[in-house]
């Protein structure tokens, strides 16, 4: 079949399919009548004979031609799949036999790739796509808007906008809730939702089992209801059937089951184990603001929604003005979607371009390499050309060499994308909103695809339609030792590199930004002695503490244990965590300077200890005097404590001792005084800017608050904080075996995880830095090898004919440095725009540091100096003599 | 009055092509000039159905052919058989002498 048909008859026409049927069967006629004459008929009766024996020639020769049309045409194909394979086979051989250049480009390409492909599946999930809800696009969340503030409502503000609301076709609310969960004798802290009956209907998520809540689930009068999450039913339910009407006690009280959620829901249920139905009742206050409100209406509604909010709480202003002064305080609606990822767009976005640069350094990179294999290739190339070879079937051959590359590379970059995705997903949803929806498919795959036959049009078509071009005898002639090398080829691998150059600066300059501002971060004062200090979070169910004396007398006790604990130096409790876990922001207003009215009081970071926070913790008291137990008595004037940033930024100069403010925008409520000023400590996050902190007593003997209730312990150890946890447990279980001990961390601990962000951005960003730079070096230093290679002989010449050697070098280089400098010159524009685009990554540094810009220039020049130097210095240490002699 | 030609069994023309083209490169005249001289004018072969038969063997694959001069010196298309198309002659040979056995048997035993 194909593989017996000789190579001359490649292609035969319809026509000559035809007329060698034609032939075939007048050879066979003619024979006969030839035969039939010599048997002694007539030449007439021969003929008329031979016709008749023959049968039906017209429809033979029809029957015949379709049937070697169609032998023809299989065997086109075959022909085709053949030459494929050939070329397929032939490039797989002599990429072989350069297994440096094969790997190098395999491996550099598939990491570009699959970083891309992988990125873009994170970036897509978390940014692109929409949220998995039903009509996502109506979904909005609405805030109380006081620039440069956002926050939640309160429980008046929800019911308010409730009840009034006409716009909206519905309203819901859900606040975080952690509970202690209790089955037997393990009590377990469990993150979970308590949420408006309307959460999971205006959502449009149905429960897998059981049903959502009705508008009667939010009324005293019915039985407490949760809805719990597929992994909760799993996990403690053991996946029960039966698991509807059941009930779970959470923080001592019985819910009643009504639905199970599906195993995927939607990112504001991720990680959530239960959602509890809420029973909002009018407040006696305005504050406090808790809820986070959603709402679903109609895309051409959003203006008079806004409109409307503003109203209603114009409206509701005058009624609550004895808790609440804040006349500027608007409402206001954002897309939620928005709302979610907001955060992570900059990162997303840099991250992503990174992967994309580097992909395209990757490819030049390969295209140069490939370029340069070409033009050491011209001979092999002519004399196939000479042979015979057009000029499309040589552009397809080494197209499949490209192609052979670049399923390589597409191979490798599956599998990294898919050990990639698999690590975002079990690790990343610190730093990635929805990555359980990330997954290589979809889109993704499709820029997977699109991105591999991108690189292999890069690094295979550019340098083949570069090696096939001219006549082939000039090919031929100059058998590789011509002394210029091909122009044009040349031409087009300087701008390859210096391309590759003006991309990667921007990279390097961002990269130099993040570590910068990660090294600032690193090097923030927390403002206390952070080693050895062990903290976790209790809360008493109210069900069982709803006395304060048991709250307090709680309190006492596991104070007095963990302080005789071995090993332990000392005890507090607080209700905040440096350095990013700031228990309340509260507004007040000073009695020195009252806030006009209309306008927002001041507001600052308020944390609530035990006069035993701040020799614990080793803060400095700067003026007047700490906070003392006495403080916290019934009918003792309030005190407060204040840092050093508080006072600057409300009495500079003055001293902040002895001054009175209202708290809480309270102003029937008695003056709180200022007693001491200490040191800062940081609350909001090592980035933030310091805004002042104030200190309020932990409620001992107070009121039944949450501060009452919940707090963090803090104890200081003599050693490794890991070696009293065990005594610290035992302690509480002893007290208390229904109460777990959460949030446990040393602050060590926390201070590294709130650097987990930025360390992992700039990791990212740093490696991706140093591969682009390693591959630029790599493509200025090849390009310059090779043209120190094909001016060899008139550097030969100059030297011989007496020229300095120096200034030889000095001309080769500074042809190398010409290249590099246009490139990182154009790279230090686009980084310019690209650093000011996404400042808000940055701390302590600004956009347009000149000490990166330089420094990042610095770094690049210097390493493509040693790379055009290399090849420079090489080639003029060698005998002028023996390269003219060789030639 | 001389005996009339046996009509073809369906299915043995491919078989009888397969044969002769089985004694080595042979044109279509040839062909049909030996199945003739064989079957001593017994089979009513048509010499239009053997060129049909060999365009559809050619197309299955099981003959190749090739132009090559004849003896008169005109060139003509040879034809030979592929290993396929070996292979099939055999089947084809056995499975038919099993059947005329067989039948020979039954119209033997009446």
């Amino acid at each position: 079949m194909s593989q017996r048909r000789p190579f001359w008859y490649l292609r035969r026409s319809r026509r000559l399919v035809a007329s060698e049927i034609d032939e075939e069967l007048s050879f066979h006629l003619e024979r006969r009548i030839d035969e039939l004459e010599a048997s002694g008929l007539s030449r007439d009766a021969a003929r008329l004979e031979a016709l008749q024996q023959f049968g039906d020639v017209e429809t033979t020769r029809r029957y015949c031609r379709r049937q070697a049309e169609q032998k023809e045409k299989r065997m086109r194909l075959g022909l085709m799949v053949g030459d494929l394979i050939q070329d397929l086979q032939i490039s797989v051989r002599s990429l072989a036999r350069a297994p440096v250049l094969a790997l190098t480009i395999v491996a550099t390409v598939g990491l570009g790739i699959g970083a891309t492909a992988a990125m873009f599946a994170v970036v897509d999930a978390a940014l692109f796509r929409p949220l998995p809800y039903a009509a996502p696009g109506e979904l909005v969340r609405i805030y109380t808007d006081t620039p440069p503030y956002r926050f939640r409502f309160s429980q008046a503000d929800y019911l308010a906008l409730e009840a009034q609301q006409t716009t909206f076709t519905q309203i819901a609310g859900y606040t975080e809730r952690a509970a202690a969960f209790t089955d037997g004798q393990v009590a377990e802290r469990l993150r979970g939702r308590v949420v408006s009956w309307s959460y999971f209907d205006l959502l449009g998520l149905k429960p897998a089992l059981g049903r959502a809540f009705t508008a009667a689930d939010g009324q005293a009068a019915s039985a407490p209801a949760v809805i719990v999450s597929h992994q909760f039913w799993q996990q403690r339910m053991s996946g029960r059937a039966d698991a509807i009407g059941r009930s779970v006690r959470l923080d001592g009280i019985d819910y009643l089951v009504t639905g199970v959620l599906p195993a995927s829901a939607g990112p504001l249920e991720f990680q959530q184990d239960f959602f509890i139905a809420a029973r909002w009742d009018t407040p006696r206050r305005k504050g406090p603001f808790f809820i986070i409100t959603l709402g679903r209406l109609a895309d051409s509604a959003r203006a008079s929604a806004a409109a409307e909010l503003r109203a209603i709480n114009r409206r509701i202003f005058p009624l609550w003005r004895s808790s609440y002064q804040d006349e500027r305080a608007t409402w206001s609606l954002v897309d939620l979607k928005e709302s979610l990822v907001s955060d992570f767009k900059s990162a997303g976005h840099l991250s992503l371009g990174a992967v994309a640069l580097v992909w395209l350094i990757a490819c030049v990179n390969a295209s140069n390499l490939l370029v340069a294999r070409i033009t050491s290739r011209r001979r092999e190339l002519a004399v196939r050309s000479a042979l015979g070879a057009s000029r499309s079937r040589l552009v397809r051959y080494l197209l499949a060499e490209s192609a052979v590359l670049a399923f390589s590379a597409a191979a490798v970059g599956v599998v990294l994308a898919r050990v990639g995705i698999g690590l975002v997903q079990r690790f990343g949803d610190v730093f990635v909103p929805r990555a359980a929806e990330i997954a290589l498919a979809g889109r993704a795959l499709w820029v997977l695809v699109i991105v591999t036959a991108i690189s292999a049009a890069i690094f295979g078509l550019v340098p083949a339609l570069h090696g096939t071009g001219g006549p082939v005898d000039e090919g031929l002639r100059s058998l590789g030792r011509s002394s210029t090398g091909n122009l044009r080829v040349r031409r087009l691998r300087q701008l390859l590199v210096s391309s590759q150059f003006a991309v990667a600066t921007p990279l390097l300059i961002v990269g130099g930004l993040l570590v910068g501002s990660l090294n600032n971060l690193k090097r923030v004062d927390l403002g206390f002695d952070s080693s050895n200090l062990l903290t976790g979070y209790i809360a008493l169910p109210r069900a069982e503490y709803r006395e304060v004396g048991q709250q307090v007398a709680f309190w006492t006790e596991l104070r007095q244990r963990v302080e005789r604990l071995p090993g332990v130096t000392g005890v507090t409790f607080v209700d905040s965590r440096p350095p990013q876990d700031a228990g309340n922001q509260n507004n007040f207003n000073l009695e020195a300077s009252p806030t006009p009215a209309g306008q927002s009081e001041p507001v600052t970071t308020w944390v609530a200890v035990t006069p035993e926070y701040f020799p614990l913790l080793k803060i400095k008291l700067l003026k007047g005097r700490l906070l003392q137990d006495s403080d916290d008595g019934e009918g003792v004037p309030p005190v407060i404590v204040v840092d050093q940033a508080w006072e600057n930024r409300f009495f500079p100069g003055q001293g902040a001792v002895g001054k009175r403010l209202w708290s809480g925008g309270c102003s029937t409520c008695p003056l709180t005084t200022v007693v001491g000023v200490v040191s800062g400590v940081k609350y909001d996050g090592l980035d933030a800017a310091e805004m002042g902190t104030v200190y309020s007593s932990l409620p001992q003997r107070g009121a039944d608050v949450d501060g009452s209730r919940a707090r963090y312990i803090m104890l200081r150890t003599a050693s490794d904080p890991a070696a009293v946890l065990p005594s610290l447990r035992r302690t509480l279980r002893d007290l208390d075996p229904s109460l777990p001990l959460s949030r446990v961390a040393t602050i060590d601990d926390l201070v590294v995880q709130s650097l987990q962000v930025p360390q992992t951005l700039s990791l990212l960003i740093g490696a991706l830095s140093v591969v682009a730079l390693v591959l630029s070096v790599v493509g200025i230093y090849g390009v310059m090898a090779h043209y120190v290679q094909q001016i060899a002989k008139d550097i030969s010449i100059r030297l011989a004919l007496g020229g300095a050697p120096a200034g030889v070098l000095r001309l080769i280089v500074g042809k190398g440095l010409l290249l590099v400098g246009a490139g990182v010159a154009a790279g230090v524009v686009m980084a310019f725009a690209a650093a000011r685009f996404m400042s808000s990554l940055f701390f302590g540094v600004s956009s347009a540091d000149p000490l990166t810009f330089a420094g990042v220039v610095a770094v690049l020049m210097g390493a493509a100096l040693v790379a055009c130097w290399l090849p420079a210095a090489r080639a003029i240490s060698v005998e002028p003599a023996s390269v003219l002699r060789n030639d | 009055m001389p005996i009339s030609p046996l009509p073809l069994l369906q299915g043995t023309l491919d078989l009888i092509v397969l044969r002769t083209v089985a004694l080595g490169p042979i044109h279509g005249y040839g062909v049909a000039a030996l199945v003739r001289e064989r079957s001593n004018g017994e089979l009513a072969i048509e010499d239009a159905a053997l060129y049909q038969a060999l365009h559809r063997l050619d197309r299955q694959g099981l003959i190749d052919a090739e132009w090559r001069p004849s003896e008169n010196n005109r060139r003509a298309r040879y034809y030979e058989l592929t290993p396929l198309g070996r292979k099939r002659l055999a089947e084809q040979a056995v499975h038919w002498r099993r059947y005329a056995r067989a039948l020979d048997a039954l119209l033997k035993g009446m």
